[in-house]
């Protein structure tokens, strides 16, 4: 219902994995493709399990009061 | 004169049956059927108590009302605490309310029945209106109690599986006075605020009167109108409320609601690592295939062609085979052993010593047969062993 939200950059990486496994499951790509493939696949693999390790919750608090959002930030 | 009949007016004459009633019945408590129930918009409440013979006009202040955990109802039994008193303008005898429970809990089940059968004619739990939850929610709505256990549970839950994410918590009251409209404003806040993916609605375990918030008819409708889909986590498995019939998803606790808003960071890593295995393998059978490929042009134009085009195949190989060496063993992959055997084996590839060996290398139309599938029963084909080339018929 509501409009398509844009992805997370993570979101990305992880689909982009995806689809470079898939390629390089085909018979017909060619050694240079492929080389760059697994590079790229590697590089994203670092960083989206880099992401992961470094990742902290983060919470945000809206205060209750009608017709007015503020927020307060806490770690 | 002395004996005179007193003569009073209206308003004396009121006043005094006014004190009259205040004074012999001071506080009671009553039992009686709602009827005609008013919420003005000034925030009191008018209505009529009945019985089978007899009814009795209702009045509830705002500043009593607000302490009422349930929206009465035309129909519902209760028991009401209050002062009989008079109003003067009407001529009229009325309870003037100060609190007011359910007469039992079958009450509040039939009201709930009444409200759920209401709101199923009307759509608001059907199928096609239920949205889809997003698999990697990068804005987590919540709304429940921020003091609660609740609130402590889906942040736990949170932390674990997806520390990727945000939680934005709207504050809420989820039980007693003013509960239903503290959970629309949140609701409503968190549809107002840029991003949110997806909404969770919650709260601990507790007893029906405790939940009732999430039974009220404002709250269904909030999160019906909701742009942003909602799980319901409200109470424990047992527990169903009507928010948890609207609801997009329906989860039995608050700490289950979290597990299906968020993706686990640990299958995500399986995944990557899965990724890693299994494309260094592929690329391993892509390379072997390569160098099958460049040792087929050393047997085949190896004393006719210059030395330099097997050079410059036997260089781009290994300049990929180094570059994805350097690939594995810069993210420490188990595989680098196993390619760099590979390399091995291509630097002291003598073919000579394979076909020794007995093996026989197959052409056809002046290319190298390497799979049989790519072998043609019509034509003719060359056989090359150690000793020398042949020809089929």
């Amino acid at each position: 219902m509501s409009k398509k939200k844009t992805k997370s950059n993570f979101e990305q990486d992880l689909s982009r994995l995806e689809e470079i496994s898939r390629i390089l499951e085909e018979d017909s790509v060619e050694l240079e493709d492929a080389i760059s493939l697994f590079e790229e696949g590697v590089k994203l693999s670092k960083s989206c399990l880099k992401t992961l390790k470094e990742s902290e919750l983060k919470i945000t608090e809206l205060k209750n009061e009608l017709g007015k959002i503020s927020q307060v930030e806490e770690d | 004169m002395e004996n005179e009949i007193q003569i009073l007016t209206v308003s004396e004459l009121t006043k005094e049956i006014r004190r009259t009633l205040e004074e012999s019945f001071g506080h009671v408590s009553v039992i009686g059927e709602i009827s005609n129930f008013k919420a003005h918009v000034s925030g009191h409440w008018y209505f009529s108590l009945k019985d089978a013979d007899a009814v009795i006009n209702c009045t509830m202040w705002k500043g009593f009302n607000q302490y009422v955990f349930f929206t009465p109802q035309d129909g519902m039994k209760i028991i009401v605490n209050g002062k009989l008193t008079v109003y003067p303008p009407r001529g009229s005898y009325q309870l003037d309310i100060r609190s007011m429970k359910p007469a039992g809990l079958g009450e509040l089940q039939e009201a709930f029945e009444k409200l759920k059968k209401k709101l199923e004619a009307e759509g608001l739990f059907d199928e096609k209106f239920k949205k889809s939850i997003p698999s990697f929610p990068q804005k987590i709505g919540v709304v429940t109690a921020i003091d609660g256990a609740a609130f402590r549970d889906l942040v736990s839950v949170a932390e674990r599986r997806f520390p990727l994410a945000e939680i934005v918590i709207a504050p809420a009251r989820v039980q007693g006075s003013g509960a239903a409209e503290s959970i629309v404003n949140s609701i409503k806040l968190l549809n107002e605020y840029t991003g949110i993916d997806v909404i969770i609605v919650a709260r601990g375990g507790g007893s029906i009167e405790d939940l009732w918030a999430f039974n009220e008819e404002i709250v269904a409708r909030a999160i019906f109108k909701s742009k942003v889909p909602i799980i319901s986590g409200v109470g424990h498995e047992v527990d169903f409320t009507i928010a948890d019939y609207v609801a997009d998803l329906r989860a039995p606790t608050p700490s289950v609601a979290m597990e299906i808003a968020t993706p686990d960071i640990n299958d995500i890593e399986n995944f990557i690592n899965e990724f890693l295995a299994k494309s260094s393998s592929n690329i391993k059978d892509i390379i072997e295939t390569k160098i099958q490929d460049v040792s087929s042009f050393s047997r085949s134009y190896g004393f006719r062609l210059p030395m330099d085009i097997l050079n410059r195949k036997t260089q781009q190989v290994d300049m990929s085979m180094s570059r994805v060496l350097q690939s594995i063993e810069k993210y420490s992959m188990i595989y680098d052993k196993k390619i760099s055997l590979l390399a091995k084996s291509l630097e002291s590839y003598d073919i000579h010593r394979v076909l020794k060996r007995g093996f026989v290398l197959v052409k056809q139309n002046s290319k190298f047969v390497t799979r049989a599938s790519n072998f043609n029963k019509e034509k003719k084909a060359q056989l090359k062993f150690y000793d020398g080339e042949i020809t089929t018929q």
